[in-house]
């Protein structure tokens, strides 16, 4: 498995939480997964609001990408689960002949073209695949971290398009943090809405919906949230008024590799981290 | 539900935007709304959603409603009969884009990706904390940006007149 991956780091990430790029790469780079950046990389076509308005742009502009990697015959790694729910739908899409013709067709007037060679995976799903190369790296266990997971919507919905064989009481998550020491004290039997979706256009809505979730993680006893997703932690880290503290997927990962909270840039959450 | 509004086109213009549609399967059962986040604290009816476009009782010039799906997936997973409920939101939604009712921000998403390739800007604070963490400036290339503006023009993005 010394196939090279395309790491697509899609908008949010690279512009706004750019440490969650850095905290992904030490992980990479611990684990010896070879990467590298998704040539002619553009928006995956955010698939909540952008995709909303135009879902022939997310088809034809989703499908350039899987086709560059596909050019160069490498799959495709995500950092985000809104790209990974944007790239598998178009890929879903693309089965159809008929879509795929008219996609082509625009494609071709930039010289690419789109056959469905190119996988795409998310972080978790690369991680929960080498648990036994991530056990033998680990050289920090558990600082009495009482986690509350949270996998966020499109890492397991539709299971039609994710690697998930049900998307409820998915385990992965909560099996990669407890085999790293932290007490798993909060799961989500049907993975929950962070309320990320309309943090733009409906805030009292938004605010009901993550305000709910935080509840129920506190009377749990959580001291921590765990997540995958980039959306989600800006609603836990930016909007949340508890100040229950965030962990990205990676963050969480590099810390238990070794890394100083320094060097993966934890100073930059809002919501205070102390590790 | 609204029983004024009739708009016998309706689910013609859907189709014109996408055509493989599953929305007769719909039996009314309600699963959907049952798992939705957003109908439980006052959000979108999605049950009556898909039974008001199967009508074509929505004015989509007017309706908030749409606007308040979070896109969690959750009624798409529950339908047993395959109406992807969510994603008619989304063609409901391109619908009513094409008429001029769209959100504020996503309009801002919109320009954004049209003028840069990317749904979320560049800062000061981008440029400071990437520099800081030894990290490259993710400019996007010329022909890359070529290529968006190809693809704008040629779909729906396009045709919005942004
Ligand atoms: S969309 Fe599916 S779940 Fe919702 S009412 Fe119709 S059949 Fe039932
Ligand atoms: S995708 Fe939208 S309509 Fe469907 S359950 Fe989620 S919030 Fe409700």
């Amino acid at each position: 498995m010394s196939r090279t991956f395309y790491l697509f780091r899609g908008c949010l990430i690279p512009t706004r939480l750019p440490f969650l790029e850095r905290s992904s790469i030490f992980v990479l780079d611990k684990m010896k997964v070879h990467y590298e950046p998704l040539p002619g990389a553009t928006c995956c076509v955010e698939p909540i609001g952008l995709r909303s308005l135009a879902v022939d742009t997310w088809l034809v502009a989703a499908a350039r990408l899987l086709s560059i990697a596909e050019e160069n015959d490498r799959d495709i790694l995500t950092l985000c689960n809104g790209c990974l729910m944007s790239l598998k739908e178009a890929k879903h899409a693309l089965k159809s002949q008929k879509i795929r013709d008219r996609v082509n067709e625009v494609l071709a007037g930039i010289g690419r073209r789109y056959t469905g060679k190119t996988e795409i995976i998310h972080l978790v799903d690369l991680i929960a695949k080498r648990r036994t190369a991530l056990d033998e790296l680990v050289v920090k266990r558990g600082t009495g971290m009482r986690v509350a997971i949270h996998p966020g919507c499109h890492l397991v919905r539709p299971t039609k398009l994710t690697s998930y064989d049900q998307s409820y009481y998915t385990r992965a998550l909560s099996e990669i943090a407890s085999s790293l020491g932290a007490e798993v004290v909060a799961e989500e039997d049907w993975p929950n809405c962070c309320g990320g979706g309309v943090s733009n256009v409906n805030e009292v809505l938004s605010s009901k919906v993550l305000d709910e979730l935080i509840d129920e993680f506190a009377t749990a006893g959580a001291n921590c949230i765990l997540t995958p997703c980039p959306f989600c932690f800006v609603q836990f880290d930016l909007r949340q008024k508890r100040g229950m503290p965030v962990l990205y997927f990676s963050e969480f990962l590099a810390l238990a590799l070794g890394a100083s909270s320094e060097e993966i840039g934890l100073r930059y959450h809002k919501t205070k981290v102390v590790v | 539900m609204k029983k004024s509004v009739f708009d016998p086109m309706l689910l013609t213009a859907i189709r014109e935007v996408w055509s493989d549609l599953t929305l007769w399967e719909c039996h009314q059962c309600g699963q959907c709304s049952a798992v939705c986040p957003s109908l439980s604290h006052g959000g979108i009816r999605i049950r009556e959603i898909i039974e008001r476009v199967m009508l074509g009782a929505i004015n989509v010039e007017k309706e908030d409603a749409i606007w308040s799906c979070m896109m969690c997936q959750s009624c798409t997973e529950r339908c047993q009969l395959d109406v992807n409920p969510s994603f008619i939101v989304t063609l409901v939604r391109n619908l009513a884009s094409e008429r001029g009712h769209i959100p504020k921000h996503y309009l801002e998403e919109a320009r954004l990706f049209i003028r840069t390739g990317l749904s979320f800007p560049k800062t000061g604070l981008t440029k400071k904390m990437r520099s800081e963490m030894k990290l490259d400036d993710i400019d996007i290339d010329q022909k890359t940006m070529d290529e968006v503006k190809f693809i704008v023009n040629r779909t729906r993005l396009g045709r919005l007149g942004l």
